[in-house]
This record gives C-alpha cells, sequence and structure tokens, in this order.
C-alpha cells in the first residue's frame, strides 16, 4: 500500500471506497484503496473475483464515481468535472481492453478501430490509420471480419488497436487474458507490452493470475476491496 | 410458495418498469379484444332489435271465415308473449270512384284491408295522416285519395270486382300504408312470405263494415284454396285471417339466431294453442333468418377489422418480452448451473406468465368495459353474466399472449445448453412455411380471390323478388385475411433484408463518419430493425385499413340514407302549402342549412305504367342534395341538370322506360298528369332530355324527373309539396329547428340520421362507428406504444454496445443517434408500409360491399384527420421515446453494465 500521491502523478486515487446499493443490501466493493500511478508505470492489480480489481480500473477511468475519497486526473479531482469533461478525458487520455474484448458487434474490425478514433477525438487530431493499427496487432488480413467471425485472441487484439488508437496515457486492462487459452493469452501480453515500449503509456492490468501480474514493475494484491499487499520488483 | 414462483415474483419486482411495460402492452391488446367481444355482443343484439322492429307484421294466419277469424284471433291474443292478435281480412278491389265537384274521378285495381277498430297499437301496417277509422266509412291511402282527388267527407264508390255491387262510402280519414307489399301477399302457409307487388290503390274499412257491405259481394278464400292465389296479385276474394304481433323484447336480448329460434318456437306454439285451426305465414322468421345472415357477415367484419389489430398487439408483447431476454440469459444460464432442468425453467416461464397475464387480464377487462362505455353509443349494457365472460376471456388471453410472447422471445434461450448462456441463440435452418412458401401462396391465393370478387362479384347474392335481400359469402373474406397473413410472412421472411441492402450501400465498404457508423449499424441490424417494422408497420396499416374503411362505410351508409330520403333534412307538406307558405325560404332561412329547394312529388302514367314524376329545379337541386355522377346514364349530374335546364318541358326518364318504350335523347314523350285543378288526367307533351337510374328519394323501379316549373303548370299542383334541406351540422338537430319552423304548415319533417336506423339491409343499419371508435383509440395508444416499445427495446438489447461506445468516450449525441435513426428508418418504412398494405386492404373490403350500398361507392374515402393523428401519435412517441431514451443514456450505470458477461 501507498500513501504517497504526488501532485504530478498521472493518475491517483486516495482512501477510495465504493459502495453499491443500500441498507442490508449494501456491497462495498473498494474500501479506502489509495495509488498513484506515473507515466509509462506498469502496475497489477491482482486478487480473486469480487476482490474489486475492475472497480478500481473503473474508478480510474471515470466510469464510477467514488462513494467517498477522491480519484484525480493530472492532479485534478475527475468529481470536480462535469459528465462531459470526463467524458472528454476518457476519450483522449483512458483507454480500456476489456475482458470480453466487448467489441461493437456490428462494426467490422476496421470500423471498431475507426469509431474509436473518432469517438476519442483522435481521428481529428490525425491519429493513425485503423488498417494500419490493426496491422501492429497482426490482424491486416481481418480488417473487415465482423466481431462475431474472430476468435477469443483476434476480438481482443482488435480490442487492444482499438485502445491504441485512442493514442491513451493510461491503457487500462481488465483480465485482458481471461477468455484465452494460455498460449494466446501470452502472445496478448507479449503484444501489450510491445505497444507499451512503443507508445509509452502507463499500463494497468487486473488479473487474478499470479503469472500475469509478475510481468508487470508493481502489484497491488485486493482482497475484499481492500489493498491488502503491495510489492515493487 | 416453489422456488420458480419466488425467482417468477422476485424477477419481476426487481424490474418494476419493465414488468410494468409488459402488463400494459398486454392489457392494451387484451383489451381491444374485449372490447371488440363486448361490441360484437351488443351489435348482434341490436341487429337482433332492428330486423325485430323492422317486422311491421309478425304473423298472418288465413282462416275461413270472419267467426273463425274472431275465434282464432282470441285464443292467440292470449297467449304469453303475443303483444296483438286480430281478425282481419283483405280483398281485391276492382275499381274506385270519386263524383267531386269537377266530375268523376276513376282510380284503377286494388285492394281493401279490413280491420278492427283500435287495430295498429302494436300492428304498423299503416299510419293515418288525416281523420281515422270510423265504422261506416273509408280510410283511403294517400295514392288513392291523390288519385280520386277525395278528401275526408267525400264519398267514394268501391267495387270488389267487376259487375258487383257498388258500395259508397264516406271518406273519413287518409292513411299512408307502409307495408303493403305484406299486407296483401298471398298466404300459404306452407310456402310461407312471399311478399307481392303493392297494389297501388288501398282502402282500409272496418272489419264489421266490410263484412257488412263489401264481403257479400266477394267469394271467401279458405285456407284450402290459397294456392290457387299463390301467385302476388292474383287475390280474387276476400282473404280472411288473423294477424299477431309478438313481444319484441325478449326477440331482442340475443343474436339474431337466437331471435329465430325463439319466434319459430313461439309460433309454433301458438299454432298448437288453437290446434288445426289456424297456421300461421312467419313473416318475422323470415326477417331474423335474413338478419341471422348478416350478423355473421358483421361478425366477420368485425372480426377482420378488429382481430388482425389484436393479433400485433400480441407482437406489441412479444417486443416487451424480447426486452426481457437478456436478463433471462443470465438467469437461466445461473439457474442451469445450479441443476434447473428446461421443465423447471419452463415452470418458471410458466409462473411468471400466469402472474403477468392475470394482471393484465383484469386492467385489459376493465379499459375494455370503459372504452365501450364511453365510446360507443349507449354504453356496454353490461350484466354480470357478460362482464364474467370479458374478464375471463381477456384473462385467459392475457396468460396465453404472455406465455406465447415469453416462450417465443426466450425459446433460444430455453433451448440452450448452459455454455449457450452467454451466446445469442441463432435458428438454423428455415422453418417449414419459408421452405414451402407459404406467404406466397397466401398473397397469390388473397390476389385470384379479389380478382374474382370484383371481376364477377360474386361476393353478393341479392334475391330476385321484389323486397331484396342480401347474402354474402363469408368466403370473400378470405382475400384481405390472407393478405395480412401473406403480408406479414413475407416481411417476416424478408428480415429487413431491403433495408439492411440500402444501408449497407449507403455506408460503402468501410464507415469513418458518423453518418457512416449509423448506417452501417443499421445495415448489419437488419433482423432487429425488421422486427420494429413488422409490429409498428402492421399496426399502422391496421389502423390506415380501418380508417379508410370506416370512413367509406360511413360515406355509403350516409350517401345510402341520404338517395333513400331525398337529401340531409325532408320537410313535406300537403299540397300548395309549400308555396303559399313560402317554406322553402323558410327552411333555408332555418340556422344550420346550407341549401333548399322545393320539390313535386307527383304520378304520371307513361302508357299504362304509373310512375312517380319529381319536379325539381335544376339550378338549386344539385345544391340541398348530393347528386353523383353515377346515378345517370351518358351524361354526368351537371350536364344532366343543364339540359333539364335547357329545355323547360324536358324530362329525364329511367334506364326501363327507355329501353321498353325504345327512346332516345329529344324523342317526344306524351304522358298523362293528373290535373289537379279539374281531376282529370290530361295529355301533355315532354321531350326526354336524358337517363336516370337513380334518383334522391325516387323508388328502386321506374321514375321521372321534369323540371318544376313546368311539372306544376300543366298539373296545375299549386307547387312543391316536399322541401329538401342540405344541413351543415348535425341534421337530426337541424331536422327539430326546421320542424319548429314550419309547425304551423303541418309540415312532416324526416332527417337522414333516423333514415340510417331503417334502411333496407341489415347489415348497414349495424353502427360500425362504436367499433371504429374504440378500434382508433386503441390504434392510436397501440402505434405510439408500438415506436416507444422499440426505442426502449434498443436500448434494452443494446445497452452493453451503448456503454461500451460511452466508455470508449463517444459522446452522448452520438450514441443516441443510433437509437433515434434506427427508429426513424423504422417510422419512415412503417408508414410508406401502412400507407400500401392499409389502401390495399381497404380495398379489398369495400369491393366486397359493392353490394351492400346503393349505390356502390366511387372511391374510397380518406380520413385525413385520423390518418394525420394515428402518424403524428408514432411520431410524437418516437420523439418522446427518444428523448427518454437520451435521459437514460446519461444515467446508464457504465460500470456496471461493462462488467456483465
Amino acid at each position: 500500500m501507498t500513501a504517497t500521491e504526488p501532485r504530478t502523478a498521472l493518475a491517483a486515487c486516495g482512501g477510495l471506497t465504493v459502495a453499491y446499493g443500500s441498507g442490508e443490501a449494501r456491497v462495498t466493493a473498494l474500501d479506502q484503496v489509495s495509488l498513484a500511478l506515473e507515466p509509462g508505470d506498469r502496475l497489477a492489480l491482482l486478487g480473486p473475483s469480487g476482490s474489486g480489481k475492475t472497480t478500481v480500473l473503473h474508478a480510474l477511468g471515470g466510469l464510477v464515481a467514488p462513494t467517498s475519497g477522491t480519484v484525480s486526473w493530472r492532479g485534478e479531482p475527475l468529481a470536480s468535472l462535469d459528465a462531459a469533461a470526463r467524458r472528454r478525458t476518457r476519450a483522449r487520455e483512458i483507454a480500456y481492453v476489456f475482458q470480453g474484448a466487448n467489441l461493437l458487434p456490428h462494426f467490422t474490425a476496421w470500423e471498431n478501430v475507426a469509431f474509436a478514433l473518432h469517438a476519442s477525438g483522435a481521428a481529428a487530431r490525425g491519429g493513425r490509420d485503423p488498417g494500419e493499427l490493426l496491422g501492429l496487432v497482426g490482424l491486416a488480413a481481418k480488417l473487415d471480419a465482423l466481431p462475431g467471425e474472430l476468435s477469443g485472441g483476434e476480438a481482443q487484439r482488435v480490442a487492444i488497436a482499438r485502445a491504441l488508437g485512442q493514442r491513451p496515457a493510461l491503457l487500462l486492462c481488465d483480465e485482458p487474458t481471461g477468455h484465452l487459452d494460455s498460449d494466446t493469452g501470452a502472445r496478448v501480453l507479449d503484444l501489450i507490452d510491445a505497444l507499451q515500449a512503443e507508445f509509452g503509456f502507463a499500463l494497468v492490468i487486473a488479473t487474478h493470475d499470479e503469472q500475469v501480474a509478475g510481468r508487470l514493475a508493481r502489484t497491488l494484491s485486493l482482497r475484499d476491496g481492500q489493498v491488502v499487499e503491495e510489492e515493487t520488483r | 410458495m416453489s422456488l420458480a414462483a419466488r425467482f417468477a415474483l422476485a424477477g419481476m419486482v426487481r424490474a418494476p418498469g419493465r414488468t410494468l411495460v409488459r402488463v400494459l402492452v398486454l392489457a392494451a391488446s387484451v383489451a381491444l379484444l374485449g372490447g371488440m367481444l363486448l361490441f360484437v355482443g351488443n351489435s348482434l343484439r341490436t341487429v337482433s332489435g332492428t330486423a325485430v322492429r323492422a317486422v311491421p307484421l309478425d304473423l298472418q294466419g288465413p282462416v275461413g271465415s270472419l267467426a273463425q277469424a274472431t275465434r282464432v284471433a282470441g285464443g292467440i291474443a292470449r297467449q304469453a308473449g303475443v303483444l296483438e292478435a286480430v281478425p282481419t281480412a283483405t280483398a281485391a278491389l276492382s275499381s274506385a270512384e270519386h263524383n267531386g265537384p269537377s266530375g268523376a274521378t276513376r282510380a284503377g285495381a286494388g285492394a281493401v284491408l279490413a280491420v278492427p277498430p283500435g287495430d295498429g297499437r302494436h300492428i304498423r301496417t299503416f299510419r293515418f295522416l288525416r281523420g281515422s277509422l270510423k265504422p261506416g266509412g273509408v280510410v283511403l291511402d294517400q295514392q288513392m285519395a291523390a288519385t280520386l282527388q277525395a278528401r275526408v267527407g267525400d264519398r267514394v264508390t268501391l267495387r270488389v270486382r267487376p259487375g258487383a255491387r257498388a258500395v259508397r262510402l264516406p271518406v273519413t280519414g287518409v292513411a299512408l300504408v307502409s307495408a303493403a307489399d305484406t299486407l296483401f301477399q298471398p298466404l300459404n302457409p306452407a310456402l310461407g312470405p312471399a311478399p307481392a307487388q303493392p297494389p297501388a290503390n288501398v282502402a282500409i274499412m272496418p272489419l264489421q263494415t266490410f263484412a257488412r257491405t263489401l264481403a257479400p259481394t266477394a267469394r271467401s278464400l279458405t285456407p284450402a284454396s290459397v294456392r290457387s292465389n299463390a301467385q302476388p296479385g292474383a287475390q280474387d276474394g276476400v282473404q280472411w285471417q288473423v294477424q299477431a304481433q309478438l313481444d319484441p323484447v325478449p326477440l331482442s336480448a340475443g343474436s339474431p339466431t337466437a331471435a329465430f329460434n325463439a319466434a319459430t318456437r313461439t309460433k309454433n306454439r301458438l299454432e298448437r294453442s288453437v290446434p288445426g285451426q289456424v297456421q300461421f305465414v312467419d313473416n318475422l322468421s323470415d326477417k331474423l333468418n335474413t338478419a341471422a345472415g348478416d350478423a355473421l357477415y358483421a361478425e366477420t367484419l368485425y372480426i377482420m377489422l378488429a382481430v388482425p389489430g389484436a393479433l400485433i398487439a400480441l407482437g406489441l408483447a412479444y417486443l416487451a418480452a424480447l426486452g426481457t431476454v437478456e436478463r433471462d440469459r443470465r438467469d437461466l444460464a445461473l439457474l442451469r448451473a445450479r441443476g434447473s432442468t428446461r421443465r423447471h425453467l419452463l415452470g418458471l416461464a410458466g409462473i411468471e406468465s400466469a402472474l403477468l397475464g392475470l394482471a393484465a387480464g383484469l386492467l385489459g377487462a376493465g379499459v375494455a368495459l370503459a372504452a365501450v362505455e364511453l365510446l360507443v353509443k349507449g354504453g356496454a349494457h353490461l350484466t354480470a353474466g357478460r362482464a364474467a365472460v370479458t374478464i375471463a376471456v381477456c384473462v385467459l388471453v392475457a396468460v396465453a399472449g404472455a406465455a406465447a410472447a415469453r416462450l417465443g422471445a426466450s425459446a433460444s434461450v430455453l433451448r440452450g445448453r448452459v455454455a449457450d448462456g452467454r451466446r445469442e441463440g441463432q435458428r438454423a435452418g428455415r422453418p417449414l412455411w419459408q421452405r414451402l412458401y407459404v406467404d406466397v401462396a397466401c398473397l397469390a391465393v388473397s390476389g385470384l380471390v379479389y380478382w374474382l370478387t370484383a371481376r364477377t362479384g360474386f361476393s353478393a347474392v341479392v334475391n330476385p323478388d321484389s323486397n331484396p335481400t342480401l347474402s354474402l359469402s363469408v368466403y370473400m373474406f378470405f382475400a384481405p385475411a390472407l393478405l395480412w397473413i401473406g403480408a406479414t410472412l413475407l416481411l417476416v421472411r424478408a428480415r429487413g433484408g431491403a433495408l439492411a441492402w440500402i444501408a449497407r450501400r449507403a455506408a460503402g465498404r468501410r464507415a469513418s463518419t458518423p453518418a457512416g457508423f449509423l448506417l452501417a449499424s443499421a445495415g448489419r441490424r437488419g433482423a432487429a430493425i425488421n422486427r420494429g417494422l413488422v409490429v409498428v408497420g402492421l399496426l399502422l396499416a391496421f389502423g390506415v385499413n380501418l380508417g379508410i374503411f370506416s370512413a367509406t362505410y360511413d360515406q355509403q351508409a350516409t350517401v345510402d340514407a341520404q338517395l333513400t330520403l331525398g337529401a340531409d333534412v325532408t320537410a313535406s307538406a300537403a299540397p300548395g302549402v309549400v308555396a303559399k307558405r313560402d317554406l322553402t325560404a323558410r327552411v333555408a332561412a332555418v340556422p344550420g342549412v346550407t341549401a333548399a329547394t322545393g320539390v313535386d312529388h307527383a304520378y304520371a302514367y307513361i302508357g299504362p305504367d304509373l310512375q312517380d314524376t319529381f319536379g325539381i329545379d335544376p339550378a338549386t337541386f344539385p345544391r340541398a342534395t348530393t347528386l353523383r355522377d353515377s346515378y345517370f346514364l351518358g351524361a354526368t349530374a351537371q350536364q344532366a341538370m343543364a339540359r333539364l335546364r335547357a329545355r323547360p318541358d324536358g324530362i329525364i326518364v329511367s334506364k326501363e322506360t327507355i329501353t321498353d318504350y325504345s327512346l332516345k335523347l329529344g324523342d317526344l314523350l306524351r304522358l298523362r298528369v293528373l290535373d289537379r285543378s279539374t281531376g282529370h288526367f290530361r295529355v301533355v307533351p315532354f321531350h326526354v332530355a336524358g337517363s336516370v337510374q337513380e334518383f334522391p328519394s325516387a323508388p328502386k323501379d321506374s321514375f321521372m324527373v321534369a323540371n318544376e316549373t313546368h311539372l306544376g303548370r300543366v298539373s296545375h299542383s299549386g307547387g312543391p309539396n316536399v322541401v329538401f334541406a342540405r344541413t351543415s351540422g348535425d341534421p337530426a338537430t337541424v331536422a327539430r329547428r326546421v320542424a319548429a319552423a314550419t309547425a304551423g304548415a303541418g309540415t312532416q319533417v324526416q332527417n337522414i340520421t333516423q333514415q340510417r336506423q331503417v334502411t333496407a339491409s341489415a347489415i348497414t343499419t349495424v353502427d360500425l362507428t362504436g367499433i371504429s371508435r374504440i378500434e382508433e383509440a386503441f390504434a392510436l395508444v397501440l402505434a405510439a406504444a408500438a415506436m416507444g416499445l422499440f426505442v426502449a427495446l434498443g436500448i434494452a438489447e443494446r445497452r452493453r454496445e451503448l456503454a461500451t461506445m460511452a466508455a470508449l468516450g463517444a459522446p452522448l449525441r452520438d450514441v443516441g443517434a443510433f437509437l433515434w435513426s434506427e427508429a426513424a428508418l423504422v417510422l419512415g418504412t412503417a408508414l410508406v408500409l401502412a400507407a400500401g398494405l392499409g389502401w390495399l386492404l381497404s380495398e379489398m373490403l369495400v369491393a366486397m360491399l359493392q353490394h351492400v350500398f346503393d349505390p356502390p361507392p366511387d372511391a374510397l374515402a380518406i380520413p385525413w384527420g385520423f390518418l394525420a393523428a394515428l402518424g403524428g401519435a408514432a411520431i410524437l412517441a418516437t420523439l418522446i421515446a427518444t428523448a427518454l431514451a437520451a435521459r437514460g443514456l446519461r444515467r446508464l450505470p457504465l460500470g456496471a453494465i461493462l462488467r456483465e458477461q
């Protein structure tokens, strides 16, 4: 656990608590979690199902509002931003790779990436061509395939290409290998490593797999919404 | 409570909004059915009541003598269910003569009706216009009085057969005999009713006067001799008979079939009460038998109008149930993982459907009762039994509808394995009906039946006697029924393929712009868009069909009634009064009257035929009533009136006259016109100015139309005797004002609203207004609900996709565009589909009514107001739904949605 929260941190949360429901049905997903991320950081959130890993990712990305505590982006509390500003921040600087890829089902691989470029404004800022990004993840031959026509690994690679299209400062990956066999999973992780080295974004991977966590520089272990251990390699 | 029941209840309580939508949609569909059920029940009772009340004389039993008639009538009158039974007699009249101040006037052959004093309380075969029936006197039918130029107080001479002793009697009244065809028909119980050509001259006498004066001069017919008089008009003696009228109240309580059975049973009981003394000719059962056929037609018509709407409304329930599929998929995967079997899952769906159906059924029944009470004139006429049946049917239909929608929507989930819980189900192969091309076959057969209907007119059979009755084949309803089925199946088969193809072409190979993304998405969601299109398009088509058909039906019923009556409002007066009191101007000045014209309804002989002759003012007549081009042959209405105006002695004659006398335009035609100043017929030359087959207030057989000024000059009639008026407001209200304005002139005022109640066919007396209002209201609500549901379903089905877009940073405006653009696409296509399909269905239904209405409709009536409201409701609902959807998007719990697996 760390209590440090430098003002220059790319992203940080302090005393972050997230609870769902009320009364007897109240569930505390996160309890007093604090962390800080610098540009280029490689952080693993390790824990079993229900430990709060995904909620940390969502809180960092502004998809979940904290019940208490703060989440800040480049030193500015996300709570102080209105919904549109949070969306702009998310679109321009934070990208997701979800566990199930979450590709848009009615768009081809090319269009999935193009839509992300359009949505984040990257296309207007002179972003890379969707075909080029898909080429980077080895899917140059599958540009016009619909998500239903892709394997799990291919879908995950499209999701990575989509995330890269946003030119993020922070890439949040939620169990990126959760639905993949070990070989495919390893190849996806290699790809993420290579791309991080090339693009220099900060990387946070939520995983229950210690081997995956072991590939990253720092690990926060979560259990029942609380940070139980922090390890830096 | 079992686990499944608890789970079902918990699922419904956990998502109250979704449960409420499903209940409301189901309730709306069963309310439509329930409303129809109540309305049809009421209408059938209306048909029975109309048919029973339309029979002026229920039973006629021929007997051999006055004494027997008196004895049998006494016995019959004491029986339950009999309002009146009286001894009467009819006899042929060979001639009549009146010696007035200007000399002797003769009338040709006719008939005598002899009734006891006080007759007519319930038997409505004639009504007095002036005077009354007095012992030792005679009452003349108005036409006979006009022919003889006889007034109350004059004396007339009657003779029952040539050479028989003449009887001279004082005229004590003038009457209008309204059921001469029934009164003077040959009475043969074995053959049943055979309404005869009504005699031109009818005299009514007190029974005892008749027995004392005329009867001894003619032979008596006995029941055994009636066979010799089976030919209408061949009666040549005295027919003693018993006339009876039954109590209409119990007969009007059920359907025409029930009324027919009850009337037949009553007749049999009456005959048994005086064994061997009388057998009745049953006019009532004859009428009810026809009404039963008409009722079957009406029922089929209602079904054709309402059932498609109710079935499509159940399609809405299916759409609503689709909103739960994602939840079902997760719940069922969870249950299966915990060991539940398919049977348990089906049980769960069944319990949920029963709970939903119960709530929706009760609500729907309430709405149906309220709708009928509020929207149908006269209300629901509810009894405890009818209410119970309505509620039971609504609940049963709602439970069945909920189960069908639930199982249909979740079929893929229920069929799948545990591992499939996370995947969308896909149908393997095409269903049997698609492989057999049932849709194409339905459309082909529908077209064939319609073509046969339009070409051969086999839709209606008109009995070729003097009182046409209509008999319609229910088979002709195959055309619209198969069109509904075929069009629906074809739409389902298409799966939005055409729309998707167009969208994909418009989007290009790879979408990269906002519009391109929308089109690409729509192009790949053809099946989902089609689902909305099927329900919304068919619902709107239902509304369009209903609106057009109802408007056309209403228009034709009005045209039919106007043709029979003559105008929206008519005021009849004694000869000379209209001109003397300037009634035409007085009627024209009444608020609500937009135009008025005077008409001289007279009679003239062409050869030996006495024909109704109408003297009109060709300049004002078309303004005061409706003249359709189809009334005239070889000319438009405007041309016919222009010809008449151009030639003062012009006369327009009927098609039969043109044929019978080999006439052509401009030919000289010599008519014998009654000169009212002398009481003699005089020959007056006219010139043929045209040919006519229908004319306001004219009879269905031959008649003539001439210039009123010329006709009045040659007949010295003193001017018009009827005023026709067109109204801009409610005809009944305006008629009351006209009656008040002309009260002092002794006018008899009639209006088109009351006329519609007494038109010849029971079919046109069925007021479609009630069911139209109910269905139009439901069509508006359901069309709006369908669009709202489509948008809501879009959010429910695509929430994960939309949440992903939002998580990627897409502005909510862009995300919302994926919903409203599809809604706009569905709405636009549905409106086009509805216009085409609705119009085609209306054409088919109206084509079947070609023979019901007189005259047949020239074109469909388009209810622009209702159609605008229908489209407006769908557009408004779409706008509201998309606005709510945009609000809902802002509140999407992105984190929670993106965690869902």
